[in-house]
């Protein structure tokens, strides 16, 4: 909402500072967002008048003016020619500033003419959007005057942010009443003395309520004779300032009210009415309606319309109809002020998509009282500002609603406030923003009578009444005390375990991130998804997205392919988050917690460099990751489904046969969709189901006293044959005396035949005593037996 | 050879003393002192060949220079021994000198990882608030119109429930599904769940219908603060963020609350703490007011917790939502809500190291 100042001071006349009164009003929950000065830029423009006009010699465009300035003349060149010798004009001499440019004005020599400066439009003066011509003063000002100070353009703007809850705000009278409460001033009422003509307005228009429902009240003055032309230049500033547009004056000053006062109100041609009779209605489905934007909107029967006695003329409370509006010709105007049911606006203005004005203030709760002096201020500046004759009285239909009473008790206000607030206290901050109270007991705890005036339609319980309470008194009065909290805080096991993996995982050389949980088509095709399994937004933000994640592992490609693209050698990157999927039948949607991680490229310094990722690094960091968790045993099982990962380079990670999750290395065209360069590697985890294969609490166990025997194995097997196989074979073969088993060669090629390998363990034998030679030698007879029955493979030395 | 008689003896082994610690002394390399110890002390030294000939001497004589002859001998020992080891130093020396390695090049590091600064600050907030005696209640994103809407007071044609500010989703039947716009839905979850006293946080993700640009983002994430009990007043709320922001930014922080308004708290508070940059006195990081939007909060409005059941005559509350986005950008001066996001390790690296 914007509030020129001046405006503002008509009502509150507050002496602070535009500074000061921004802080006070912000205080007080009218943030003030901005302060703007739309004149800073006009600086030295003077009025001047005509007194010379003459074509330029070499030009059909220019014209030459001679300017008298109040003691000194002045010469300039115009684009334009509206103006005539005797005219007023706005005079930017050489060296003055207006608005709309951002130098100085200086001298120039146009085809051979000198012009010193040049003479303004509305634009440039930042008075109105016209740029059609130059704009003419009205007579009565002093030649030589300043422009600014003749037209009062020395104004400061407030940008007020409203609160939803604050339709009262909407109107510089709502926001002068706060000012007024908080600077401790009297608050002045807008002008609605109207001198009326004989003729009745009850007998020139007729109003006719078909839905009381939704339009609880509808109030019609006429006023006939009216010359529509443009407002007086004041008028044209102010709603500028204000962020409205001037059109002429009848409509202008249905919006000057309008942003005074919070009431909309709408003028109509009177004579382009059939028959001089208003009825409010509901539109008939596909009633068909010409907006003053010029669009054709098709109505429903949920929608109100104004009709005259034959068709409608305006949507209620949006916006009129072209075929009634006020043009150059109306003679006639019939100004309505009516109330609306803001649901009925809401409705009809959501589903047009056409939100004006008038259609914002009714959609937050219009003053039902307001309507009465709305319609006669408006009808007064009307007739200041278009001549014409108000008729007398009104044509009106509805009701005006009884105020909602309340009752607040001190008491219950000082225990919510946590310091004492008396009844008097109460009485007066409430008075201050005009909501009367009567007291009926001297008993506070009996309460307060409260009388909810119209404006204030956000008011409807006693808490309301106390926030009101404290908000004119000031939030600063509020102590600091903090509550007695009787139990231990702390977090759930969710959240431990959360940070449990984000530490494992982090340790393990991994960056976390955070994505968006949004998926397109094409993530779900690299993951191996079906669309019918994933979640769909109703209205995704993008149309290429229109998922919930079903993975984690799309997301860290993402930020994978941004550190690429940003030429960064390797990058490592977890997240912890939620996924989602479809569900089926009764169950609907389930979303589920998940740890991915995944990392491509180098990394540390190249003088130390390691070859490039491969599964290993994901496997290690599966290892990490379940330690953590107090599991060390887990298996590799094969992947159900093989995408996102390489067929052949991954597996599901189990603990005690159930899955968790799956590691890898991922296909060669999910890492290419993703831009990704050589191989990516990445794991994700069920975080419930990780949680749930926890391990036991860790015991301590004696650390070994006797000295290992080491024994380098090296076998000749299948290529086939799993490493992991061996060792289990091994380990089972040694009888309990086998400790690590390091796998330290693998060779394939000359001299061995194709199809073999040589594969060499280092095998740690150790007990709880010294080991001899024989037992160790007996122990290594057994491994190379049950590898050779069980895996084919030979052992070729020890 | 003539046989040896006692004054030849101790000439021969003073003369063999003498040149051999010169010659001991002077042996430039730890090979030649071998030599040199070999032909001072050797078999088929002087020194050798005297203490061979001793039974040329008469027991007393044979006595004074056997023990003449031990003593001399000793002493070329030590003297070897002493030049041995000046040797071995310089050797020593000389062969770390060769590995001698250039310190400037780079170390060799586990690759490092680190946690998100929204997951540190997040920890820091829940630090905070678990010491104050508040439990953490985490719930899902995707949310019923019921928790996020209708039992906040929120009715249904406020704007925020306009398909252009909130995700809803596409499920055949329940049109009533939609990401959570905020955690405050987790309020309603936890009063259903408990009887009064609630003194809770519940962090998460949370989402609106924004385009990203700078300061807007789909996904952000919030802390909601809730506290319910007999005697909670709205001093309680002011003291309880004036603790919070004391704890986050430093022991000479204020607080301020401005009116606001959100339709599930009555009064509705803004709560702004004085500047950190330039402690009130206006700069550019608090638009020259002095102080920062923190977050929004309020009492408890009654129409909430009648909804669950609460009879709002016995007890108040107070409610705050935290912007975790917020409070990172402020803590550590991050411009833009995007970096977050976007997953850039040289952004990431900046911040703790997990932990």
């Amino acid at each position: 909402m914007r509030v020129p100042l001046s405006w503002l001071r008509e009502f509150a006349p507050v002496e602070a500072d535009p500074e000061a009164l921004a802080e006070l009003l912000t205080s007080r929950g009218l943030k003030v967002e901005g302060i703007d000065r739309p004149w800073a830029g006009l600086d030295g423009v003077i009025v001047a008048r005509v007194i010379e006009k003459r074509p330029h010699p070499d030009s059909d465009r220019l014209t030459l003016a001679r300017l008298e300035t109040g003691g000194g003349e002045g010469h300039v060149a115009a684009g334009v020619a509206n103006w005539q010798v005797g005219d007023l004009v706005p005079y930017a001499p050489p060296g003055s500033r207006v608005p709309l440019l951002p130098e100085p004005l200086g001298v120039r020599t146009l085809r051979g003419e000198r012009s010193e400066g040049m003479i303004c439009s509305p634009k440039e003066l930042a008075i109105s959007g016209d740029h059609g011509g130059i704009l003419i003063l009205p007579e009565g000002l002093a030649p030589g005057a300043q422009v600014k100070d003749a037209l009062g353009l020395d104004e400061v703007v407030f940008d007020v942010e409203i609160k939803a809850n604050r339709a009262d705000l909407l109107s510089i009278v709502g926001v002068a009443r706060e000012a007024a409460a908080v600077a401790g001033v009297p608050l002045r009422r807008p002008d609605t003395t109207v001198a009326e003509g004989d003729e009745s307005a009850a007998k020139a228009a007729t109003v006719e309520i078909l839905d009381l429902e939704r339009c609880p009240r509808y109030l019609a003055r006429v006023i006939a004779g009216v010359t529509v032309a443009a407002s007086p230049l004041r008028v044209q500033a102010r709603l500028t300032a204000a962020g409205m547009r001037p059109l002429s004056n009848v409509v202008d000053a249905t919006n000057y009210v309008m942003l005074e006062m919070g009431q909309p109100l709408h003028a109509f041609d009177m004579d382009r009415l059939a028959g001089s009779g208003i009825v409010v209605r509901r539109a008939e489905d596909g009633e068909r309606l010409v907006t003053l934007d010029e669009q054709e909107r098709l109505l429903t029967a949920t929608d109100l319309v104004i009709a005259d006695l034959e068709k409608g003329v305006a949507i209620a409370g949006i916006m009129g109809s072209a075929i009634a509006e006020v043009g150059d010709a109306t003679a006639s105007v019939l100004l309505e002020a009516a109330h609306f049911d803001r649901r009925s606006v809401i409705r009809t203005s959501r589903r047009l998509d056409l939100r004006t004005e008038a259609s914002a203030r009714f959609e937050r709760g219009v003053d039902p009282e307001g309507v009465t002096p709305a319609a006669a201020r408006a009808a007064a500046l009307i007739q200041a500002w278009s001549g014409g004759t108000v008729l007398a009285g009104s044509a009106e239909a509805g009701a005006v609603p009884e105020r909602r009473r309340l009752v607040v008790r001190p008491a219950r206000a000082s225990l919510i406030l946590g310091q004492p607030v008396s009844t008097s206290e109460i009485v007066e901050s409430l008075g201050r923003i005009e909501i009367p109270t009567t007291v009926s007991a001297a008993d506070s705890v009996e309460g307060i009578d409260v009388e909810v005036p119209g404006f204030r339609v956000d008011i409807d319980r006693e808490i309301d009444v106390i926030e009101e309470v404290i908000r004119v008194l000031g939030y600063d009065r509020v102590g600091a005390t903090t509550p007695a909290v009787r139990q231990a805080g702390g977090a759930p096991a969710t959240y431990e375990r959360r940070r449990a993996i984000r530490r494992a995982l982090g340790a393990a050389g991994f960056r976390e991130i955070e994505s968006y949980s949004f998926a397109s088509s094409r993530d779900l095709e690299l993951m191996g998804e079906r669309e019918e399994a994933a979640v769909r937004v109703r209205n995704p933000l993008l149309a290429d997205e229109p998922f919930l994640r079903t993975s984690l592992i799309p997301g860290l490609l993402g930020a994978l392919r941004l550190n690429a693209s940003r030429q960064i050698r390797g990058a490592a990157l977890f997240e912890v988050g939620h996924t989602f999927t479809a569900g089926s039948g009764e169950d609907g949607p389930s979303e589920r917690e998940s740890a991915a991680a995944a990392l491509f490229g180098r990394f540390g310094a190249a003088i130390h460099e390691r070859t490039e990722v491969d599964v290993f690094d994901a496997k290690g960091a599966v290892d990490a990751l379940l330690d953590a968790f107090g599991i060390r045993d887990w298996e590799i099982l094969d992947t159900d489904q093989p995408l996102p990962f390489h067929p052949g380079r991954a597996g599901a990670i189990a603990v005690g046969g159930r899955r968790i999750g799956r590691f890898g290395e991922l296909h060669p065209g999910v890492g290419a969709a993703f831009d990704l360069p050589g191989r990516v590697a990445a794991l994700e985890v069920d975080v419930e189901s990780l949680a749930a294969a926890t391990g036991p609490e860790r015991v301590y166990r004696d650390v070994p006293r006797f000295p290992p025997v080491r024994r380098d194995l090296a076998f000749v097997v299948d290529t086939g044959v799993p490493v992991g196989a061996m060792s289990a074979v091994i380990r089972e073969a040694a009888g309990g005396l086998a400790g690590s088993i390091d796998l330290f060669d693998l060779y394939e090629g000359e001299p061995l035949p194709a199809g073999k390998r040589n594969v060499a363990f280092s095998v740690e034998f150790r007990a709880e005593r010294s080991l001899t030679n024989d037992e160790v030698t007996v122990a290594v007879e057994a491994i190379a037996a049950a590898v050779r029955d069980r895996l084919g493979g030979e052992l070729r030395s020890s | 050879m003539a046989p040896l008689d006692r004054a030849t003896a101790l000439r021969i082994l003073q003369e063999q003393e003498d040149d051999g610690r010169a010659a001991l002394s002077e042996a430039p390399s730890l090979e030649e002192l071998e030599d040199v110890e070999r032909t001072v002390l050797g078999r088929r030294s002087p020194f050798a060949e005297v203490q061979r000939s001793l039974g040329d001497l008469g027991p007393d004589d044979r006595r004074e220079v056997g023990r003449r002859a031990n003593d001399a001998r000793r002493a070329l020992e030590a003297a070897a021994q002493q030049r041995r080891r000046a040797l071995e130093a310089v050797r020593e020396v000389a062969l770390l000198e060769a590995d001698r390695v250039d310190l400037t090049l780079p170390g060799r590091r586990a690759r490092p990882g680190s946690v998100h600064p929204l997951s540190a600050v997040l920890d820091e907030i829940v630090e905070v608030f678990t010491r104050m005696g508040y439990r953490v209640v985490e719930g899902p994103e995707i949310e019923t119109e019921y928790y996020n809407f209708d039992a906040l007071n929120i009715p249904a044609d406020h704007p925020a429930r306009k398909v252009t500010d909130s995700l809803y989703l596409d499920v055949p039947g329940r049109p009533d599904l939609l990401l959570r716009t905020e955690t405050s839905a987790m309020q309603i979850r936890t009063m259903e769940r408990q009887k009064p006293p609630v003194h809770v946080i519940a962090p998460g993700r949370v989402y609106r219908h924004d385009t990203i640009d700078a300061t807007h983002s789909p996904v952000f994430h919030q802390v909601e603060g809730l506290a319910v009990d007999e005697g909670i007043t709205f001093a309680d709320l002011k003291g309880t963020l004036l603790e919070f922001a004391r704890a986050m930014f430093g022991p000479d922080q204020r607080v301020r609350l401005n009116p606001d308004f959100f339709p599930f708290v009555e009064p509705g508070a803004e709560a702004e703490v004085s500047c950190f940059l330039c402690g009130g006195a206006g700069c550019r990081t608090c638009k020259g007011t002095g102080w920062i939007e923190l977050l929004g909060s309020g009492m408890v409005h009654p129409n909430v917790l009648e909804n669950v059941g609460y009879d709002p005559e016995r007890y108040t509350g107070f409610a705050f939502g935290i912007g975790i986005e917020r409070v990172a950008m402020l803590r550590y001066g991050i411009p833009d809500l995007r970096l977050f996001y976007e997953g850039d390790v040289r952004f990431l690296e900046q911040f703790g190291a997990a932990g």
